[in-house]
């Protein structure tokens, strides 16, 4: 289930990722979003699932997250999705 | 005698076609409008609003389909038309299809509030469908707006409390246009169901309602963009 409060987490982990030259390593990553690693879990699987970010390996076998076009597009209409919310009172 | 095009298509199934052709326009408008922020989001308050309008459409194929019948074989009600089961179809579907639309936009306000569940739509659901099995069932006047009363009362009571309970008064606009598109579209209802009844408002409803589908129309474009 995906309420208001949730939508800014999820932008705040994508803004995250993108900030960090769109390629980061799971543990920073959970460093820098301030959620408890239960909940970052949750988070996690949900933006996998929802296909905004994925993972990488890279040579050295280690594994990195990036955003995909669609968590690229989310930031772009994170506001107007908002907006949306607001107005409707969805 | 009618000439063959005109006893097809009886001049005032015209004013029909135009009315359901903007109501169904607008309502798929708003549907596809929304789809992109449904899909980057999977926020359940614009899955239940667009929802909402898809029912909405289908609702109004299903009302232009009766109305077209009952224009067509200059019958009373929808149930009088042989043979009997494109009667009880269109009206279960039309029954069906309208609660759906007003039990998800309202659900769509109050999701957050209420439990949310799988539980809570398979409920909707139930509930439209004994509406719908009613009506075709038990035939007559004073039942049918018996139903849209109740169901009226019910809608009403549910958005009164969900606004009172509100921290910020931001949407007051949008409650009024919601709570005239429940109550006109309770009209609509009851226009098909006792085609006299209204008669002579009739124009009075079709060109609110189609305003009010355009206001919502408007604000979502408005806000999601082109």
């Amino acid at each position: 289930m995906v309420k208001r409060e949730k939508l800014e987490i999820i932008r705040d982990i994508l803004s995250i990722i993108e900030d960090n030259k769109n390629m980061i390593k799971i543990t920073p990553l959970l460093r820098k979003s301030n959620l408890s690693s239960l909940r970052f879990k949750e988070y996690y699987k949900d933006l996998l699932e929802g296909q905004l970010v994925k993972e990488i390996i890279d040579k050295s076998e280690n594994k990195h997250i990036i955003l995909t076009e669609k968590g690229f597009a989310f930031l772009e209409k994170y506001k107007t999705i908002i907006n949306f919310i607001d107005e409707f009172d969805l | 005698m009618r000439p063959p095009i005109e006893f097809l298509f009886p001049p005032e199934i015209g004013t029909e076609l135009l009315y359901s052709f903007i109501i169904i326009f607008c309502s798929l408008m708003i549907y596809f409008k929304t789809k992109e922020a449904y899909e980057l989001s999977s926020y359940k308050g614009i899955k239940y609003f667009r929802q909402a309008f898809l029912f909405f459409a289908i609702a109004y194929f299903f009302r232009y389909s009766i109305l077209f019948f009952l224009m067509l074989f200059k019958i009373n009600t929808i149930m009088e038309i042989s043979p009997g089961f494109v009667g009880v179809i269109s009206l279960f579907g039309f029954m069906y299809a309208s609660s759906m639309a007003v039990f998800y936009l309202l659900y769509s306000m109050m999701w957050k509030k209420w439990n949310h569940s799988k539980t809570t739509i398979y409920l909707l659901n139930m509930i439209a469908l004994v509406i719908a099995l009613i009506s075709i069932l038990f035939r007559g006047n004073l039942m049918y707006l018996t139903i849209n009363v109740l169901l009226l009362i019910f809608i009403l009571f549910v958005l009164f409390f969900a606004y009172t309970d509100r921290e910020k008064k931001k949407g007051k606009n949008l409650f009024v246009i919601y709570i005239l598109l429940f109550i006109f579209w309770i009209l609509n209802v009851v226009n098909i169901l006792l085609p006299k009844f209204l008669q002579l408002y009739q124009l009075i409803i079709y060109l609110a309602s189609i305003s009010l589908f355009m206001i919502i129309l408007y604000k979502v474009i408005e806000k999601i963009g082109n």
